[in-house]
């Protein structure tokens, strides 16, 4: 069992030991993999008025992610972050520039405007956590009122940071709520391949 | 035994028949997981830490101690394990898939051997066993 998680229940989330600490909180999630996959956390100090921690947490050292807490073994699962920043350096644009950006089609119909980043973890951490879709603010000409809805994306993809595109057959799948969602992205990858 | 049935009983000593304190916390070490110590209240001597081998037995009605010697100063390793950041009650419970499952409001224990047997939760009970830590945050178990 896998679960899906926004990028944005991922941030502030608790960094907790496996004594029970709360050692620090997620401040922003680094890409990994041309923006398909988490390649780690940047971290906050706990509480009101701590700012920026000097220390990052590479992916490889999460035990868990869910919906209430990254957890990992101890402190020593912290790196320094310009270390790891370095080695995210893989070049093309990160799934953290594609908010804001333009959802369009490749018959060139525009779907809206990426709020959010749709993720999935691989049963209780330790495997993957890949990027699997975006929650889009749905273009007015999509007639689909303004709920938000959520997209899933190909396992490749084309991005510019101003447009993200996907093919046409997107479209079909796209859902309002994520507890659906995981069906309809295993969908729409079928689909994609019996295309090819 | 629960942890909160236990709680205000008398401590006293066989020698003397009398009550040397009252029971007011657990020290639990969680690698074991099991209870180390009683921390007691009212005591009448220096100490207030009760190493748990120093119990002849942890009766229904009382907790009996051969004489006032039994309660002494947290040594290093209960002190470590003493303490708010490190009891049990009221605190959230962690998977280490990073989900929580709700509070801990009891704790089921052998008083023979003062090993834990279960976490009591809301949703039901959690086998002691899969006890990894308790710290100022969470309590840890395994997914």
């Amino acid at each position: 069992m896998s679960i899906l998680l926004r990028s944005s229940e991922i941030n502030k989330l608790p960094v907790v030991t496996f004594a029970g600490e709360d050692i620090a909180q997620v401040k922003d999630i680094m890409y990994a993999a041309h923006g398909g996959q988490i390649g780690g956390f940047t971290l906050n100090g706990r509480g009101m008025f701590s700012g920026p921690l000097k220390t990052a947490l590479p992916w490889e050292s999460v035990v868990g992610l869910g919906p209430d807490a990254v957890v990992i073994r101890d402190e020593g699962a912290l790196t320094p972050t310009e270390s790891l920043l370095a080695a995210m350096q893989s070049g093309g644009p990160s799934a953290g520039d594609i908010l804001g950006s333009q959802v369009l089609t490749d018959d060139g119909a525009a779907l809206g405007v990426v709020v959010d980043v749709v993720i999935e973890v691989a049963d209780g951490g330790g495997g993957q956590a890949d990027v699997v879709g975006y929650e889009i603010d749905p273009a007015e000409g999509v007639g689909r009122g303004t709920n938000r809805m959520l997209i899933p994306l190909p396992d490749t993809m084309s991005a510019s940071g101003e447009y993200l595109m996907v093919p046409a057959a997107a479209r079909e799948f796209v859902t309002d709520d994520l507890a659906g969602f995981g069906a309809a992205v295993d969908d729409f990858r079928a689909h994609l391949r019996g295309q090819r | 035994m629960l942890f909160s049935e236990a709680l205000g009983r008398s401590v006293v000593r066989t020698d003397t028949a009398s009550t040397v304190g009252r029971v007011s916390d657990y020290v639990v070490d969680p690698r074991l997981p099991g209870v180390v110590a009683l921390i007691l209240s009212k005591t009448s001597s220096q100490g207030s830490a009760l190493p748990w081998p120093n119990i002849i037995a942890f009766g229904v009605d009382a907790v009996t101690v051969p004489s006032a010697a039994a309660v002494v100063e947290p040594d290093p390793y209960l002190a470590e394990l003493a303490g708010k950041p490190h009891t049990l009650l009221h605190k959230r419970v962690l998977t280490t898939s990073g989900v929580q499952l709700g509070t801990v409001l009891d704790v089921d224990f052998d008083p023979t051997i003062g090993r834990l047997a279960a976490l009591l939760l809301e949703q039901g009970p959690i086998d002691a066993a899969r006890l990894l830590g308790v710290g100022s945050y969470a309590v840890m178990v395994r997914a």
